[in-house]
């Protein structure tokens, strides 16, 4: 059966760059989701069943860490993998994203390979 | 603190890993009023070790080359999508600076981008400001990124 992915970001413009990415780095998703902030992100959770989330730190409403936060306090979805893809990935902020349960992080500008690297080994 | 040298390299990198367009660095403009006769900007301000806002300024052609290069699709009109890819460059440009600063212990953190378009508008900042404006050259024209900062 094919996996799912969650993309958040508040940009559609990133969104679209993450799912294209994928595609070239050869990580072939059966589904792709989207969500704008952490709130989108949780509701998406709850009503689908999805394999790993990557996630912008730096979002309105809900940021990628209050996202982690939330997840990290519902066992149905605390498990699933997270990787943070942002600009923000200063050591202060990326540990704070461990502590919440975030497998990694890629910075933004970021290669097909950085995503093949840092996400296939959760797949 | 070396401004310009900084925004070329972060947003060469940009262009090279993520827009796949080959873009090259003027030199920077002189200080004084500026018409850039652009139709659209993105900013983003970040404080910190310093305040600045951070903005990218595009005639229409231009913005609607980047955008449709970071889309993957051809872009007719300055949209909601334009101002969105702008704004996400404004945003890694901003998180460039703030690693390559942060290399000299010197923080920074970053707000939310904003973009606007139009056919005539000013940016104004306050005229205690430092400001350094480098434009950048592709295929399509030139572009301008703006840094107006203030050391604390």
């Amino acid at each position: 059966m094919g996996k799912t992915v969650l993309i958040v970001d508040d940009s559609n413009t990133m969104r679209k760059i993450v799912s294209r990415s994928l595609r070239q780095a050869g990580i072939d998703f059966e589904q792709i989701l989207e969500a704008g902030d952490g709130q989108e992100a949780l509701d998406v959770l709850a009503a689908n069943k999805v394999d790993v989330v990557l996630s912008d730190i730096n979002m309105p409403n809900m940021t990628g860490l209050e996202f982690l936060k939330a997840k990290s306090e519902d066992d149905a979805i605390k498990d699933i993998p997270v990787i943070m893809i942002s600009t923000e990935t200063g050591s202060d902020i990326i540990d704070e994203a461990k502590s919440y349960g975030a497998k990694g992080a890629i910075k933004k500008p970021f290669t097909p390979d950085l995503i093949n690297e840092t996400l296939g080994p959760l797949l | 603190m070396e401004f310009a040298k900084k925004i070329v390299k972060t947003t060469e990198e940009i262009f090279n890993t993520m827009i796949f367009m080959e873009v090259s660095a003027d030199a920077p403009l002189e200080q004084g009023k500026r018409a850039l006769g652009c139709h659209v900007s993105a900013m983003i301000g970040l404080t910190g070790g310093f305040s600045a806002m951070l903005g990218i300024h595009c005639p229409e052609t231009v913005g609607l080359a980047i955008s449709g290069a970071m889309l993957g699709m051809e872009i007719e009109e300055v949209d909601a999508d334009v101002k969105d890819a702008l704004g996400e460059i404004a945003n890694m440009v901003a998180g460039g600076l703030k690693e390559r600063f942060a290399a000299e212990n010197i923080g920074l953190e970053l707000a939310i981008p904003t973009a606007i378009s139009g056919k005539s508008y000013t940016i104004a900042s306050s005229p205690r400001s430092n400001r350094v404006i480098i434009p950048f050259s592709i295929e399509q024209g030139q572009f301008f990124i703006e840094m107006k900062y203030n050391l604390n």
